[in-house]
């Protein structure tokens, strides 16, 4: 059954226009139709100046991704019924990009960005390619959901990082790591973690989940992320905040069963480190004024011996 | 209504005021609380990253211990929520983890999580068990006047398939709920955004422009104070708000409440009894005491 | 990646590396490894030939499937994640017309991940390589049988520019967009082979286009025949697998064209499913959850997200897709391009991939010999170009003529009175080439689709491009688009009413069987001065095996 639905597309051309505007095109639509099929049906029927990206049409070239509803999508597998909200279907072009024109962005910072991942396999010496190198099921499951990344960029587009620090790695480019990182055939394991450990790498995400929850892949970069971070910890990479706090969670959790809030910022920016301890004098003062610093006698749980027993056994329990 | 009340970590340290709340605004609602004092840290995904096996079984064991008392479990930070949904979610999808799980659970502990336990918020046990039309009629202090933008922190919202919110990528739920108050929900662009807190130690720029940014974005929406679910949202958004101010460039100005707070004070409860003036930011105007 | 760092080579795409069409290349790329059976390059090749119909060049399909196992293992070496064996070897399926466990593949994205290892070969050769991406290949500078360069315009801001070359290849892939159910991308427009066409040379086989027989329903997207090599079946309305009655050996593993052509009768004949009886049954719900999520898993979100259909519960309605263009820029086994059907060649002009005929797939292309055709003579063609390039000079161009005419051209498409709609004349040329010149053919269709087709290229003139922009201006390449479809699409039409007989992909009603008396021979398309076109044959190359009849 057709419908009618507004089209409420942002249009933007740098040659004409100050500032993006909306546009409102109403369409009747059958249903089932994609939202690259409407747009295309706007561009036929009325007006052939709107500019968009796409390519296959089958959610694999990684062309179509846009914000639908204010959220990253591609408009060539997102169905126009599951977005309409009053009779409305929101589009705009993605997010953290420059708009070239209309729902066209600047797509090279994303593609330049990926070079940070060094985004190809060192094989080391002696790789002649007489046969294949072995590899068994599980490893290569381990990269199977890094490597099907088509590199859509709907991830960067709703980073909540990326929009306050373009100098963040970013989740595909994070993903791209992985998808190394974590394959058996690569020798540079440990130099990649090293570089990802650093500032603006995985200590930098913030696990606001809008990468997974846009990306249209199996590659869910969030959680490759706490992939990364899990392997990073396990293999020693701990001169930086993000794994002292790892650490200093653990210590206090295993401690009390309970985070102890007056230990875990300290801990976390280093003891010797006396400017990052500085910084949180601070806060530090001002929560003391309203008397809501944590308790200096911290709390523990009851039964606390039980979930030590399990914090004893850390190390065997990473298998 | 009885709930097996997991507090977090906040609640007992920096954040004592939302616990407190959320008894007052219990004990009016006639919903009974068995504070649950020997369960662990949920371990707020850290933990879950350093050594995921360990955060499982933590979470199993809190499960468990509800389980024992065929209670369900609420929440009052979003955080706990969202890794207790998320433990929960890998386990249901994984049975053979979960027994595993449980083996070593049961090595440690002598316990067993069978997976009959919920995990709800606060704000859902008022929105879906308890109902906001009853809700409506416990209100004594309908909080008119106040314009109220709700943020709902990361682990309300994302993933999806670990909330329940109806449609997480534009909810009304806690809209619905600061109406049913008596408030004006007042919605906002970056209301589902991060406010920053898991990197204020490790980038604290990045971390002061984001909160600095969501808490701009619902001062230009008209909101006179914005309420979270999420204590370590609160804290953020709260305790460095003059932090923000500077990276921001702006004057804010903008009282963060915890919902308990809230929903307590509709019941009747006072702004002292609910701790307003722990606050950092102190609440001015309607909320002024 | 044979010239990057020896010479200065750049890249020219109409989108960006990774959105190629090869990456929507699903269910695996061929070679006799023999890693989970006793196969033998000997056999791929016989393979290959049958399923080609015997229009195949066996000398270049011999070469096809000889280097075929090296190309795989230097994949492999690069970094392509292949799925594995039990033994940590590379996992191997079964495919239509290969009569052994063939395909090597990454769960049931081969293609994906094969391009991706390219494209990440990109970032490790750093600034070595250039490349211009969104830009568009207007012409192809061919004088005095000496290919010089490309006139191109940058799509961002409708600059046009000279690129001067000593040596050009084109990879610029088939032209399935001429039909309106296509599993091509909307970049598959034949850009390419007509930009070729229009500097002089001929264009060969182009009336053999391979239907695949899994396009979902309405869509034509890609459903890979991966499903089938697993163990899915095809039903029709009364649930019965009615292959037996086509391949009763192979079954669902019958060669495309077959497959298609058996699919198109079961419809026809009334037994289709659905409220208009216009699809069949993909059915994999005997497979079972584990085995479609781990082996197919990108079939189960594409009948999810665009049809609403979950594969582990309900059987997913399809129907024939246009899918694999045969025909294009003919070229010898090292890739460079022929200028005429008597041998003579265009020097520094390569072609590789499907806008290239060599012809390792003849009347039908088997499944996963598309990837490693690109894969293989690729290689060639960048050793070719490494061998031959340094003994070229730069060829003169007349810089100035050469944009005049990209210039003048483009003019013509604004020049129109804007009577005609170029949305309209598109969607018409593609229902004439799915219902007229498709899976069926017939001497009265075609006639028709021929008529119509003139008539279409006479309303064309009308067509006004309504943009007047600079930057990201779609509504020009689109019209830039259908002019090249409108040309080529004629000379499918001619090369099909030309051959009376029916030989894989291409089938007559009015001629159903193969003629190896007349037609042993591949069809050349010359463009001739009024802009018709004048059709010329030679011979399919024999070495080893004769035609005989193709049975599965």
């Amino acid at each position: 059954m057709a419908s009618k639905v507004t089209m409420r597309i942002q249009r933007f051309d740098p040659a004409v226009d100050e500032k993006p505007h909306d546009q409102d095109f109403e369409i009747e639509l059958p249903a089932g139709i994609t939202i690259l099929k409407a747009l295309n049906k706007v561009r036929a029927e009325k007006d052939p100046t709107l500019a968009l990206r796409y390519s296959c049409g089958s959610a694999i070239c990684g062309s179509c991704a846009m914000k639908v509803n204010g959220h990253a999508r591609l408009a060539c597998k997102t169905q126009v019924s599951d977005c309409t909200v009053d009779g409305v279907l929101r589009i705009a072009p993605m997010g953290n990009l420059k708009i070239l024109r209309d729902l066209v962005v600047d797509m090279d910072p994303f593609f330049d960005s990926l070079g940070k991942a060094k985004p190809y396999l060192e094989a080391g010496n002696g790789s002649v390619p007489e046969f294949e190198r072995k590899q068994r099921p599980e490893e290569f499951l381990q990269i199977d959901p890094s490597t099907t990344c088509i590199l859509c960029a709907a991830c960067y587009s709703d980073c909540n990082v990326l929009e306050v620090d373009d100098n963040f790695f970013g989740p595909a480019t994070l993903a791209k790591a992985h998808r190394f990182i974590f394959d058996s055939r690569d020798v540079d394991t440990q130099a990649r973690l090293r570089a990802v450990s650093k500032k603006t790498g995985v200590w930098d995400c913030t696990h606001c989940g809008e990468c997974s929850t846009r990306c249209p892949t199996e590659t869910k970069p969030l959680e490759r992320i706490e992939e990364i971070r899990t392997k990073a910890m396990a293999d020693g990479f701990h001169d930086n905040v993000g794994a002292r706090h790892a650490l200093g969670f653990r210590e206090t959790v295993g401690k009390r069963g309970i985070l102890d809030e007056n230990y875990l910022p300290a801990r976390s920016m280093g003891f010797f480190n006396l400017p990052g301890l500085l910084s949180l004098v601070p806060i530090g003062l001002r929560m003391m004024m309203r008397g809501k610093n944590p308790p200096l006698i911290p709390h523990k749980i009851d039964k606390l011996e039980e979930v030590k027993k399990t914090f004893a056994r850390f190390e065997e329990l990473r298998k | 209504m009885k709930y097996a009340l997991f507090t977090g970590c906040v609640a007992k340290g920096a954040g004592r005021e939302n616990l407190v709340a959320t008894y007052l605004a219990c004990e009016k609602l006639g919903i009974e609380l068995v504070e649950m004092t020997d369960a662990a840290c949920c371990g707020a995904g850290v933990i879950n990253e350093d050594n995921p096996m360990v955060a499982d079984i933590l979470n199993a064991r809190t499960f468990a211990l509800a389980e024992a008392q065929g209670l369900d479990i609420m929440n009052i930070c979003t955080t706990c929520q969202g890794v207790h949904r998320k433990a929960q979610r890998k386990f249901e999808g994984k049975p053979k983890h979960l027994a595993r799980v449980n083996d070593e659970l049961e090595r440690d502990t002598g316990r067993r999580y069978k997976g009959a336990v919920k995990i709800k918020h606060f704000y859902e046990v008022l929105l879906n068990d308890y109902g906001l039309e009853k809700l409506k009629g416990k209100v004594v202090n309908p909080l008119s006047g106040l314009k109220l933008g709700a943020f709902y922190g990361c682990y309300a919202t994302r993933p999806p398939e670990v909330n329940d919110l109806k449609n997480p990528d534009d909810p009304d739920e806690l809209e619905n709920l600061i109406e049913a108050l008596g408030a004006t929900p007042v919605r906002y662009d970056d209301r589902l955004k991060c406010c920053g807190f898991p990197i204020a130690m490790m980038n604290k720029p990045n971390s002061m422009q984001l909160g600095g940014n969501a808490i701009l974005s619902a001062k230009q929406a008209g909101a006179d104070a914005m309420v979270t679910p999420c204590p370590l949202c609160h804290l953020n958004l709260d305790a460095y708000q003059p932090d923000m101010e500077s990276r921001v460039g702006r004057k804010l100005d903008m009282p963060i409440l915890h919902i308990p707070q809230l929903v307590a004070m509709a019941l009747g409860v006072s702004k002292e009894a609910v701790r307003l003036k722990t606050h950092i930011v102190r609440p001015t105007g309607l909320l002024a005491s | 990646m044979e010239l990057v760092g020896q010479m200065d080579v750049a890249v020219i795409t109409k989108v960006y590396p990774s959105r190629s069409h090869s990456g929507a290349a699903q269910g695996g790329v061929a070679a006799a490894l023999g890693n989970v059976d006793g196969d033998s390059v000997e056999a791929h090749i016989y393979d290959t030939v049958k399923g080609a119909d015997y229009l195949g060049d066996q000398d270049a399909i011999e070469i096809l499937c000889n280097d075929a196992p090296r190309t795989i293992y230097e994949m492999e070496h690069l970094g392509c994640p292949f799925s594995r064996t039990e033994d940590h070897k590379i996992n191997q399926r079964a495919f239509g017309g290969h009569s052994f466990l063939r395909a090597c593949f990454s769960a049931d994205r081969t293609g994906h991940a094969l391009l991706h290892t390219l494209v990440e070969q990109t970032y490790k050769q750093g600034g070595k390589l250039k490349v211009y991406s969104e830009w568009h290949m207007n012409r192809l500078i061919v004088e005095d049988g000496v290919c010089r360069g490309v006139v191109a315009m940058d799509i961002k801001t409708g600059r046009l520019e000279v690129f001067r070359a000593k040596a050009v290849l084109f990879a610029s892939g088939g032209y399935g967009q001429a039909f309106k159910i296509t599993s091509n991308a909307a970049a598959n427009t034949g850009d390419g082979i007509v930009a070729a066409y229009r500097a002089g040379i001929p264009l060969q086989d182009m009336e053999f286009v391979q239907f695949h027989p899994t396009g979902l329903y309405q869509h034509g997207i890609l459903l890979t025949e991966g499903a089938r090599g697993e163990g899915g079946y095809l039903i029709n309305a009364d649930g019965d697998r009615f292959m037996s009655t086509y391949a009763p050996s192979k079954m669902e593993l019958g060669p495309r064209d077959i497959v298609s052509r058996s699919e198109q009768t079961e419809i026809n004949e009334g037994r289709g499913a659905g409220p208009n009886k216009e699809y069949v049954l993909l059915d994999l719900r005997h497979l079972g959850k584990e085995k479609i999520m781990e082996r197919l898993p990108q079939v189960y979100n594409l009948a999810k997200d665009f049809i609403g259909v979950d594969c582990i519960e309900d059987p997913v309605p399809i129907q024939p897709t246009a899918h694999y263009s045969m025909g294009g820029i003919p070229a010898d086994n090292d890739c460079q391009v022929y200028l005429d059907d008597k041998g003579q060649q265009v020097t520094g002009f390569f072609v590789a991939g499907e806008c290239s005929c060599i012809s390792v797939h003849g009347a039908n292309r088997l499944g996963t010999n598309s990837l490693l055709e690109a894969l293989v003579f690729g290689r060639r063609a960048g050793k070719k170009m490494l061998d031959v390039t340094p003994g070229l000079k730069l060829a003169d161009v007349n810089e100035e003529r050469e944009l005049e005419a990209a210039k003048k051209e483009i003019a013509t498409l604004y020049a129109g009175d804007g009577s005609e709609d170029l949305s309209v004349i598109r969607e018409e040329l593609k229902e004439i080439m799915t219902y007229k010149v498709g899976v069926y053919r017939c001497a009265d269709d075609m006639l028709q689709a021929r008529s119509e087709i003139k008539g279409l290229r006479e309303r064309f003139a009308k067509v006004q491009v309504k943009d007047p922009g600079t930057n990201f201006n779609l509504n020009l390449i689109d019209a830039l688009e259908l002019s090249n479809m409108l040309e080529y699409s004629e000379l499918i039409v001619s090369g099909g009413l030309a051959r009376e007989e029916s030989r894989g992909a291409h089938f007559r009603t009015d001629f159903p069987t193969r003629d190896d008396q007349n037609w042993m021979h591949h069809t050349m398309a010359f463009r001739t001065e009024d802009g018709g076109h004048e059709l010329r044959y030679k011979p399919v190359t024999v070495t080893r095996f004769q035609p005989e009849e193709r049975k599965y």
